[in-house]
């Protein structure tokens, strides 16, 4: 395998993904791409990145959009492609990251140094989770989760043949409720570790 | 009856799939146009002479498909003269993009006003209404929509503005002639208008509303037109001449495109149908393309040629059953037998209808009713058409998905790092829709009645 180390994390709302990608990234020492990468493309080009953000991660909505000669004038098609784009770039470069979201998993797959992850949690977990973060209440809490994870899956689908959250469309899927962040992020770094051994055995 | 509930049907679907966009609009209206062919004209009409009339092949050995000394197209189905017509356009303004005309004349009009950026804004509005009386406004917007973005950036300012007020204007532009916009085509062909037809009726309403256009945009944008704080060096400025990217095939192209203009401007005296001029664009550009010619054949849009072609079969399926005539009917009983309200239904009903749906095949299913209602009211055709056609060209305007140069412009501006909502849009947008359908309805009305 080559040096490259691309992470790719999905997640479902309240289940700890950011933070276990943050403790993963700081463990590999790499950089970490998540809503940061729209300030990154926006510091490239010369543009502004609060009119992008809003855009981020979000699915576009059929009706109120067309496509003409290959030019859809949805934002969020607009800003979706150029995150896949970002990535492809960086990881053309030969750069190595961890990425969460964006459809990753399916935009990098043909590099032989990514690995795609996915996390999910029990409900109680990210119920709990995001009760605390947000300071809201139990009902509150369920309809956000509701909501984001909504978002996401129908963000994810519109881009990528694979399904949001199926375990065939990752290399594992882990339930961070049965482990705790610190427990899950350990067993990653294991399964990570096993697999950049194997990969470099595979290319000698 | 089952011939017209299976018609309607398959016209209902086929406008449902294209909205929908999870097909691809020409597999979608090739499937329904086969659909029509063997259920509606084969299984339940059981009629060879349909399929004939609504494949229309036999118009390629009439003289009148080449050479024309009046009248239009009396058969319905596919309306190969708009097809043949629009390919030959494709092929000549691919050579133009090609050879770099469309940068270079952008950049020469901005270097002209010395890159002042309320002249810029004004010079490229008209600059986007000429271009698109003869180039369709895809093509416009997408090299215009490009070029701002390039010199806003270089003068640090907001290219939104500039880029709604060009999309608004090139489908304006398209609506002043025969040969702008998609539904004057096939209005113009299959109702035997020529050039001068358009221009001295839409044509005359567009021009009277692009100065109400450019008032109107003015005031919209003023504050995001004033020049940014931080100087912006003079050496930065692109020279139009790095534009042309190939020396030969810019001045071919130019030439080539008077020729069409001045073909078009006079078919009506010369009696060369559009479809003998798109091809003769054509031909020129092919063979003075020499290497460049596979390429540009290569690059012909042919999904677009082809969702023509199933359009064309499925509206005939409605034509041909009866169901447009009952349209045309409800028309004018909701008109009670007004010809102004006939007038208002046409051009507010097919702004509406063209603000939310693609509005060529709007236009092709309209073109029955608007010659039932004539023979049925009494009203004018002519009327009837510049109605049709201002209704469908400029209602697009209305919504972000109203027109396919609206699509490309706000792709082109949200590429940018500049993307731009629904809300946004319509804000700007829909009051100057409004503003040219009423100036048009009026001068309809004063003018015709």
């Amino acid at each position: 395998m080559s040096e490259q180390l691309i992470i790719t994390l999905g997640r479902e709302f309240g289940s700890g993904g950011h933070e276990i990608a943050r403790r993963l990234a700081e463990r590999f020492s790499l950089p970490l791409l998540e809503e940061n990468m729209l300030r990154h493309i926006a510091e490239e080009k010369g543009l502004n990145p609060e009119r992008m953000e809003r855009y981020d991660e979000s699915p576009r909505t059929r009706v109120f959009y067309r496509t003409v000669n290959g030019f859809s004038n949805a934002p969020e098609d607009v800003i979706a492609e150029m995150q896949f784009q970002y990535l492809r770039d960086r990881a053309a470069a030969g750069d190595s990251f961890l990425v969460v979201g964006r459809c990753a998993e399916e935009v990098l797959k043909d590099y032989p140094g990514r690995i795609s992850i996915f996390v999910l949690a029990d409900q109680w977990f990210k119920k709990e989770r995001t009760m605390a973060r947000g300071a809201i209440s139990e009902e509150e809490a369920l309809e956000l989760m509701v909501r984001r994870d909504k978002r996401r899956k129908h963000y994810h689908n519109q881009y990528c043949k694979g399904k949001w959250g199926d375990s065939r469309s990752y290399d594992l899927c882990i339930n961070s409720s049965k482990l705790g962040i610190q427990g899950t992020v350990e067993q990653l770094e294991l399964y990570i570790r096993a697999r950049i051994r194997t990969n470099r055995l595979q290319e000698v | 009856m089952s011939a017209q509930i299976a018609a309607l049907v398959i016209f209902i679907v086929m406008f449902v799939l294209i909205v929908s966009e999870r097909i691809e609009r020409h597999i979608v209206t090739l499937g329904c146009a086969l659909l029509t062919l063997v259920v509606v004209f084969g299984l339940i009409m059981n009629s060879k002479e349909a399929v004939l009339e609504a494949l229309s092949l036999h118009s390629f050995t009439h003289t009148s498909f080449w050479y024309q000394a009046g009248g239009g197209s009396s058969s319905t189905g596919i309306n190969w003269e708009t097809i043949t017509f629009i390919a030959g356009m494709m092929i000549m303004v691919e050579g133009m993009g090609d050879s770099g005309f469309f940068r270079w004349l952008c950049m020469t009009i901005a270097k002209a006003v010395h890159y002042r950026t309320v002249p810029i804004f004004m010079t490229f509005m008209v600059m986007s209404a000429g271009l698109a009386m003869f180039i369709d406004s895809i093509t416009v917007i997408m090299f215009l929509a490009a070029v701002t973005v390039e010199l806003a950036r270089i003068l640090k300012l907001d290219p939104v503005p500039l880029i709604l007020s060009e999309i608004f204007c090139a489908n304006l532009g398209g609506s002043a002639t025969m040969c702008g916009d998609p539904p004057n085509i096939i209005i113009g062909t299959s109702l035997g208008y020529s050039f001068a037809d358009f221009i001295t009726n839409t044509g005359v309403m567009a021009g009277i509303s692009l100065i109400f256009v450019l008032i109107y945009f003015y005031f919209c944008f003023h504050k995001e037109l004033k020049p940014a704080s931080g100087a912006v060096r003079p050496d930065h400025y692109p020279d139009p001449k790095e534009a042309i990217v190939n020396r030969q095939a810019f001045v071919t192209s130019c030439v080539i495109f008077f020729f069409a203009v001045v073909l078009l401007v006079t078919h009506a005296q010369t009696h060369l149908t559009v479809s003998c001029i798109g091809v003769l664009a054509a031909l020129a550009t092919l063979l003075t393309a020499g290497k460049r010619a596979g390429s540009l054949l290569r690059r012909v849009d042919y999904k677009t040629l082809l969702f023509f072609v199933g359009l064309f079969v499925v509206v005939s399926g409605l034509e041909q059953t009866g169901v447009l005539e009952i349209l045309a009917g409800l028309i004018s009983k909701a008109s009670g037998g007004n010809p102004l309200m006939v007038i208002a239904i046409i051009i507010w009903g097919s702004a509406v209808a063209s603000a939310f749906i693609d509005n060529i095949p709007f236009a092709a299913t309209m073109i029955p009713v608007i010659r039932s209602l004539a023979e049925v009211q009494g009203i004018h055709m002519d009327t009837l058409a510049w109605a049709l056609a201002m209704g469908t060209d400029i209602g697009g305007n209305a919504t972000p998905i109203g027109a396919s140069a609206n699509v490309v412009g706000t792709s082109i501006a949200a590429k940018s790092g500049h993307p731009i909502s629904w809300g946004k849009y319509c804000k700007i947008m829909a009051p100057a829709t409004v503003i040219v359908i009423l100036i048009s309805m009026l001068f309809m009305f004063v003018r015709y009645f």
